[in-house]
């Protein structure tokens, strides 16, 4: 036999394998170089380099330049250490957690923003499980929801009109859904886990600022209707424990990554959604919430704020009396609109979307006071803080205006 | 468990702590490995550890009885038991729904409808690679190109070995299983010229595949309805091909550096193969351990080039359409090898038929032009996941849309085409030579800078902890 993997026949020096200097490339085969036959132990050679003074220096600078693009990241960015991101295993895990929530919040981004979780609980004693998600239409999720018999609870569906009765399958939660499973494996998790831990204490690890997001970003969308990095929403949120999302503070106080945040969203410019469409997706809610009802569970529909700015294309695109109020009657469902909080009129929303950090709490309390007087799955606690109202977080200067 | 996730390094630094402590025998240690190596696996999906163990199980007693069978058709017996067992596992998991799908759609011309039930079975990772691996046992010690192992601890920790388990490279028996016969004991600079490999290999993958190019590649792959102009097929497919590179040579170049770190060796599995002078010469370049895997136990099997001109053309073609089959269950895999085995028969015929022809310099980097293009036309093939999607990138590379999308903004573009043209240039100049070579002759604070760099871009980068492209063969 040519070769052998019997101990009797191994030549120590041989099956080290590991050689001290560069071999000459000719010297240095690879299994292309041997056909039909048992190949041998490789060799990796080794240059001849100070490989460990070379680490060490490497490791020293790499944690100086670490620790200088911390102090950059806090410092010039504006990023915290504590803001732990989103990601497609946290949500994987708040999805589990619904199933043995008393109160699931799905939805778009906006009542993903607009809730304040803390604010939810100091009033009913609940603390909702928030499985929302960005950019998406939260159809997706009433369904997902509706296909689960082991879900019992109030799920409240937070919905931006537009984004509600679009095109179905359409949206991230839909690839969120789709690797579910996969988010749920162990490495997943300690991954996860690890993630959250250093971003308590580490302010750049925020997925908005990777290299390769913020480095194209010099390209302010020279080529017109192409896909550009300029044309992304870029970072609006801060993530805190429980995916309770709320608007960066960096975004609230103005500036070109207030302006850029406005320009993202392109003004919710659409064309107007057909009626046939509308009919659809009414039937298919109607569908999804008659099997929630089924499995014990009940759903309730919330259509958080935008500013004015975007309030007039997305009535132009959908009236309210052709969407939201044709589904709440199509769907046989209670909904809580922000036009008929009157707690929640005329509130802060830097970006046009998305409430400010304090005014989500002012939405919250409104929204929520609304909410038990619809469902019995909730009631107020009795020792409730007092409601809040706009003057709780609109700053003086704009209330007076 | 990927090696670009927080979860490998928090494990490998307890890997390493194990293997460098001195209160355990060197048994033991390789005990430690086998545990360590079953939940590296077994982090992705547990019930999977099963399939490794089977194969493990049968492998190892097929090789013993084969080398205890008194007649030649007893051997037989125990290497098609090997065979069969190994490429069931692979043709179940991996083959089932694609032959059911196949089956279905041959039914319907024919006009009998048929409708199965759902084939939903999840694809174990790396089942692909550890087949290969452990077939490339038996079918030595069949072809008395080796003997058995030794020792099953040994036989079962060269299945199970982390480093190469899930993506390759795709070790011989020979390769691996000496080395565990005596302890391997790595010096300090070996450990950290290992994990100079490592940084690189997660740059590729991280930074470069993950981080710039995939975002290219997508824009112009993953649009439905959108109609991509000459420019953009182009850029996507060039982005394709710096990815796919990155993404598979970043895992090798990681396996490489994370054995080395253990003291093991493993062997080359890409040398510069952008620079490559031909297809034949691609091929001793791109995956190196999966093309010598097909040469010897498939090509040359099936008559290699002993039987004739046509005996041969149908071998390479054979292999080469196998080859593609074993990317992935899809037709579109099955062209994409197809069309190598296609330029490889048309390199060996004009090679016959211009024998004393002998490029100079420019036609060289002429020629290597010519490759790098033509591989990427086989990409297209590779990436897009249906042949109508081929054929609207193809017909976007061939300028035949007449009212193209613009896809790909300009700055994306430019960096993509930076780092594909800086690894193309890379191939070229280094076709000839190793890494180890040149790191050789540079200056020790040159290697330092760009190792630092290449280190701090990776932190800063983050990573989305995405799985390797393989990963999914």
């Amino acid at each position: 036999m040519p070769s052998s993997i019997s101990h009797s026949s191994a030549h120590k020096a041989e099956l080290r394998g590991v050689r001290e200097g560069a071999l000459p490339a000719g010297l240095r085969q690879t299994a292309a170089n041997r056909p039909g036959q048992a190949q041998p132990v490789p060799t990796r050679d080794i240059p001849l380099r100070p490989w460990l003074k070379m680490g060490t220096f490497v490791l020293a600078t790499v944690v100086v330049l670490t620790s200088a693009w911390e102090w950059t990241a806090r410092t010039k960015i504006g990023l915290r250490a504590g803001d732990i991101d989103d990601s497609p295993q946290a949500w994987g895990e708040a999805r589990r957690a619904a199933d043995y929530g008393q109160v699931a919040i799905v939805g778009d981004s906006r009542i993903l923003f607009d809730t304040d979780q803390a604010r939810f609980e100091a009033l009913t004693g609940v603390r909702p499980v928030q499985v929302s998600h960005v950019g998406t239409n939260s159809r997706t999720l009433l369904e997902h929801f509706a296909n689960d018999p082991n879900f019992h609870g109030l799920l409240i569906v937070g919905m931006a009109d537009l984004l509600y009765f679009g095109r179905p399958g359409i949206g991230l939660a839909a690839t969120a859904i789709h690797n579910y499973d996969k988010n749920n494996k162990p490495s997943q998790l300690t991954g996860l886990w690890l993630d959250r831990w250093l971003q308590n204490y580490l302010a750049f690890m925020d997925s908005d600022y990777r290299l390769s997001r913020w480095a194209p970003r010099f390209d302010t969308s020279w080529r017109k209707d192409a896909d550009s990095p300029y044309e992304d929403v870029w970072k609006i949120s801060e993530t805190f424990p429980g995916r309770q999302y709320f608007m960066w503070d960096r975004i609230e106080s103005g500036g070109y990554l207030q302006a850029h945040a406005r320009y993202a969203w392109h003004g919710f410019k659409r064309p107007p959604i057909p009626a046939p469409l509308v009919n659809k997706v009414i039937a298919r809610s109607a569908e999804a919430v008659r099997r929630i009802r089924a499995h014990g569970g009940d759903v309730i529909f919330i259509r958080p704020p935008s500013a004015p700015e975007l309030r007039v294309n997305e009535d132009k695109s959908l009236p309210r009396k052709l969407g939201w109020d044709r589904l709440l009657v199509g769907a046989n469902a209670k909904g809580i609109h922000t036009d008929d909080l009157a707690q929640a009129q005329n509130l802060v929303l830097p970006e046009y979307s998305h409430l400010s950090r304090k005014c989500a709490a002012v939405f919250t309390d409104a929204y929520v006071r609304r909410l038990v007087e619809l469902t019995p799955r909730l009631k107020l606690r009795a020792g409730a803080p007092p409601p809040l109202s706009r003057a709780d977080c609109v700053p003086e200067k704009i209330a007076a205006l | 468990m990927i090696f670009n996730s927080l979860t490998f390094l928090v494990f490998f630094a307890i890997v390493m702590a194990l293997h460098y402590a001195p209160f355990f025998s060197w048994h033991q240690k390789k005990i430690n490995l086998m545990i360590a190596s079953y939940l590296f696996y077994a982090a992705w999906n547990p019930p999977f550890v099963i399939l490794l163990w089977v194969s493990t199980v049968v492998d190892w007693w097929a090789a013993q009885w084969m080398v205890r069978a008194k007649s030649e058709r007893t051997r037989r017996v125990w290497m098609l038991t090997s065979v069969v067992v190994n490429l069931g596992m692979l043709g179940y998991f991996k083959y089932g729904g694609f032959l059911m799908d196949n089956f279905v759609a041959v039914a319907a011309s024919l006009g009998i409808i048929y409708h199965p039930p759902g084939w939903d079975i999840v694809l174990p990772v790396g089942i692909s690679f550890y087949t290969f691996a452990t077939l490339s046992y038996t079918l030595d010690v069949y072809l008395r190109r080796s003997k058995p192992a030794g020792h099953f601890l040994d036989y079962a920790l060269f299945v199970t070995f982390f480093p190469h388990l899930v993506a390759g490279p795709i070790m011989r028996p020979t390769e691996l299983v000496p080395q565990f016969e005596i302890p391997r004991r790595a010096t300090g600079n070996q450990i950290a010229f290992g994990l100079a490999l490592l940084t690189l290999g997660l740059f590729q993958k991280v930074v470069l595949a993950d981080g710039f190019l995939a975002p290219v590649v997508e824009a112009v792959y993953d649009a439905p309805g959108k109609m991509p102009g000459m420019l953009d097929a182009w850029v996507g497919t060039l982005a394709f091909a710096g990815q796919i590179f990155c993404d598979f040579a970043g895992y090798s170049t990681s396996a490489i550096g994370v054995a080395l770190c253990l003291g093991f060796a493993m062997p080359d599995n890409f040398r510069f193969p952008y620079g490559a002078v031909g297809f034949s010469d691609f091929w001793r370049r791109w995956h190196i351990t999966l093309s010598s895997w097909l040469r010897d136990y498939l090509y040359i099997p099936l008559g290699g080039n002993r039987h004739g001109q046509a005996r041969t053309y149908a071998a390479l073609m054979g292999t080469m359409l196998l080859g593609g089959l074993w990317h992935g269950a899809n037709w579109t895999f099955v062209v994409w090898g197809g069309l190598h085995g296609v330029y490889l028969s048309a390199e060996r015929w004009l090679k016959a038929r211009f024998k004393g022809f002998t490029p100079g310099r420019f036609a060289m980097l002429g020629l290597a032009v010519l490759t790098f293009v033509l591989v990427n036309i086989t990409w297209v093939f590779f990436r897009a996941k249906t042949f109508t999607g081929a054929a609207v990138v193809l017909k976007g590379m061939a300028g035949m849309h007449a009212k193209p999308d613009p896809l790909v903004g300009y700055g994306p573009m430019m960096i993509a085409m930076g780092i594909v043209a800086g690894i193309f240039g890379t191939h070229v100049a280094m076709r000839n030579t190793t890494l180890e070579a040149v790191l050789e002759r540079t200056p020790a604070a040159v290697i330092a800078g760009i190792w630092t760099a290449l280190l701090f871009a990776v932190i800063v980068e983050q990573g989305q902890g995405s799985a390797f492209i393989y990963f999914a063969f």
